[in-house]
């Protein structure tokens, strides 16, 4: 069974009481421990989505299933549980808490799930930072991080929990192209050897024709 | 757990100044709310130490005779057997003594003036009424000594009266009470010691020598005002009133029914009730001042009603200032509902935030409060109005903080902060995930 299967799902949003509609009618499958990206230019729905299938949102019409679980059904506390254990999240402006150092940044979906011992935990922890290359920086704060350095705390602590998916919204986005790239390069590295489902949004050329399938949006609407 | 007290603390040093200014008002309302308490609780104290020298002990067996249908005598008749049954069924008991009581008036050359009396056995006082001070005596040839109520003939009385007489140590002042049997006895008794001022209280009591008392009202000896009963410990005091009455009425006493006022308040309804003999009234040292009771009702719904406004400016400024850290962290908090926190950590973690500054400026608070309470006692500050002292019924501020007075300012201010910042904390709980991604 797909981790994420959508079926004709449509999303209306009310601007000033006249509807706007950013997705109209997307049928996706995607696979386990694939790397996809959804590409499109500003406004084509790509957001959006990224938020139905992270379960922050709810679909208007049409059925969501993330993780074989139909979202459209599940309360608000399950839809949180679901994101904390079968979804990791990576921003665009990596959102990492700014009064909590690397270790205890990465450290904190952990926490939330609590069921490892803290000694587990920590190992985990100091492993996923080594994985992105951060060990020398574990006791830094954010904002000693250069930007690269911070979105691959980000990425490790989307990773932490190892999750089924991760999800992505122009990762890249506030990054230099250089950097952009070598994030990149790391999600697809995790994803040869972790066998995790990556999706990602972008609008960067260069970057999209690096994934192995692309969906292409337009207007809300997918142009495969 | 632990991640969560460091996210608050973190939080709380980022914003320095911002948590030292709350921090500062929190410790300001826990200090004048502590004071305050401790002046209430002072001026309580004050009360039962004074009221318990002048005109009550911690419990009394006192009552009325009666003579005919109209009379009410303030007495209690054949008082030694009374006595005796105190003496040997109150273990509880420090100090026994009896005093008897009197109500008349007293007359110098100027003036007189209508009050309470009592005749005292200076055998039985050197711990009760000898606890008082004595005003040192302007005339040097007659030195005021409190013990010479022991002899016949002799008056001690409070400066408020002696003022308003005009007499001094070694004058004669005459007393006149008028009798059961409508005729009105009179006796020159001389000042022989004039007591400080204690308040309110003080317009309340004279003293005379008991003997002179039963005399002017033609009463047996062995009858006397009421018998006082002092504990060692005060918290006795319910256990040891309910035993008392169970065993007097069972003696064969009548008991009165209670009624919270000082004797000389029941004259007249006793006057007007139809029986004759001797009741026995059961009174407690609250029944007895309580018609000072509204001070202290007045000074705790004053430092209430301070407290109240001052804890809802500070508490303004607190949902202020955590609402700003709502705001400044709506992406964090977005993140951190995105990535799987529940509603109800978030709440509590602004909850931590705002219990972390409200413990520990509270705390912070009543440390002061303590320390400043001791340097104030120490200094005894004399209060310079005479409207303060009779009010607070003290010649010096005293203040008692003790460990109910902190819990109290305690846990009172602790809750009303966590109430006001459930405010912004649900706020923070409400915010949705989505603002965490949607920022391009
Ligand atoms: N909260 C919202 N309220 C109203 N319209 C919205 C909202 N979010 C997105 N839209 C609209 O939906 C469409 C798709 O937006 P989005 O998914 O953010 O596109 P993308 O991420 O590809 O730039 C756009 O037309 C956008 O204006
Ligand atoms: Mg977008």
């Amino acid at each position: 069974m797909q981790p994420i299967h959508l079926e004709n799902v449509q999303k209306n949003y009310f601007l000033d009481k006249v509807q706007v509609s950013a997705l109209k009618g997307i049928n996706l499958k995607i696979d386990a421990g694939e790397f996809t990206v959804i590409a499109g230019p500003s406004g084509s729905g790509k957001t959006t989505i990224l938020n139905l299938i992270g379960c922050v949102d709810t679909a208007s019409s049409g059925k969501v299933v993330v993780g074989g679980k139909e979202t459209g059904s599940l309360t608000e506390k399950q839809l949180t549980d679901l994101r904390l254990h079968t979804i990791g999240f990576i921003f665009q402006s990596f959102n990492l808490i700014p009064v909590l150092n690397v270790i205890d940044n990465v450290e904190f979906p952990l926490l939330l799930q609590n069921k490892q011992s803290p000694k587990e935990r920590r190992d985990q922890v100091m492993r996923f930072i080594d994985r992105v290359g951060l060990t020398q920086y574990a006791q830094h704060r954010p904002s000693e991080l250069s930007g690269g350095q911070r979105q691959r705390v980000a990425i490790a602590r989307a990773l932490v929990t190892k999750p089924q998916i991760v999800l992505a919204d122009e990762p890249t986005a506030n990054l230099d192209s250089v950097t952009g790239q070598n994030i990149i390069d790391l999600m697809k590295e995790i994803n040869a050897t972790e066998k995790t489902t990556f999706l990602f949004s972008t609008h960067d050329h260069s970057i999209m024709n690096q994934a192995r399938r692309i969906i292409r949006l337009l207007d809300g609407r997918i142009q495969e | 757990m632990k991640v969560y007290f460091i996210i608050a603390y973190r939080n709380i040093l980022q914003r320095r100044v911002r948590s030292l200014m709350l921090a500062a008002s929190i410790v300001f309302v826990s200090v004048i709310f502590s004071l305050l308490l401790a002046l209430v609780h002072g001026v309580q104290q004050t009360m039962i130490a004074n009221g318990t020298a002048l005109m009550t002990g911690h419990l009394n067996i006192a009552g009325f005779y009666k003579v005919s249908q109209s009379s009410a005598n303030p007495m209690v008749t054949k008082y030694p057997e009374l006595m005796k049954y105190a003496k040997e069924n109150i273990p509880e008991a420090d100090i026994i003594i009896d005093r008897v009581k009197a109500y008349g008036k007293l007359i110098s050359e100027t003036d007189s003036t209508m009050i309470p009396m009592w005749g005292v056995n200076m055998d039985q006082e050197k711990n009760v009424l000898g606890r008082l001070e004595v005003e040192i005596s302007k005339d040097p040839n007659n030195p005021a000594d409190l013990s010479k109520l022991s002899e016949s003939g002799t008056l001690a009385l409070f400066e408020v009266h002696a003022k308003k007489l005009k007499v001094g140590v070694g004058d004669m002042v005459t007393v006149s009470l008028p009798t059961y049997r409508n005729m009105t006895n009179t006796k020159d008794v001389k000042v022989v010691a004039i007591l400080k001022d204690v308040g309110m209280m003080s317009q309340f009591n004279a003293y005379l020598n008991a003997k002179d008392v039963r005399e002017l009202y033609q009463n047996k000896q062995d009858s006397t005002g009421q018998i006082m009963v002092y504990l060692k410990k005060l918290s006795d005091l319910p256990k040891v009133e309910a035993r008392m009455r169970k065993e007097i009425a069972e003696k064969g006493y009548t008991l009165m029914e209670k009624e919270s006022s000082p004797f000389w308040m029941k004259f007249d309804r006793v006057a007007g009730e139809s029986w004759t003999g001797q009741k026995i009234d059961i009174t407690t040292w609250e029944d007895e001042t309580s018609f000072l009771k509204w001070i202290v009702s007045l000074l705790g719904a004053l430092t209430f009603i301070l407290t109240i406004v001052l804890s809802i400016i500070i508490v303004m400024g607190l949902i202020n200032t955590l609402w700003m850290s709502v705001k400044e962290r709506t992406t964090e908090i977005g993140t951190l509902r995105a990535i799987g926190m529940q509603k109800n950590k978030v709440l509590w973690m602004f909850l931590l935030e705002s219990l972390i500054l409200s413990v520990s400026s509270t705390l912070a608070g009543l440390v002061l409060a303590t320390i400043i309470c001791q340097v104030l006692n120490a200094a005894a500050i004399p209060i310079e109005s005479d409207a303060f002292k009779m009010f607070l019924m003290t010649n010096n501020l005293s203040f008692t903080f003790g460990l109910a007075q902190a819990l109290m300012t305690f846990f009172s201010l602790v809750i009303f902060f966590t109430l006001g910042s459930l405010i912004p904390a649900f706020q923070a709980a409400k915010l949705s995930p989505i603002t965490a991604i949607n920022q391009s």
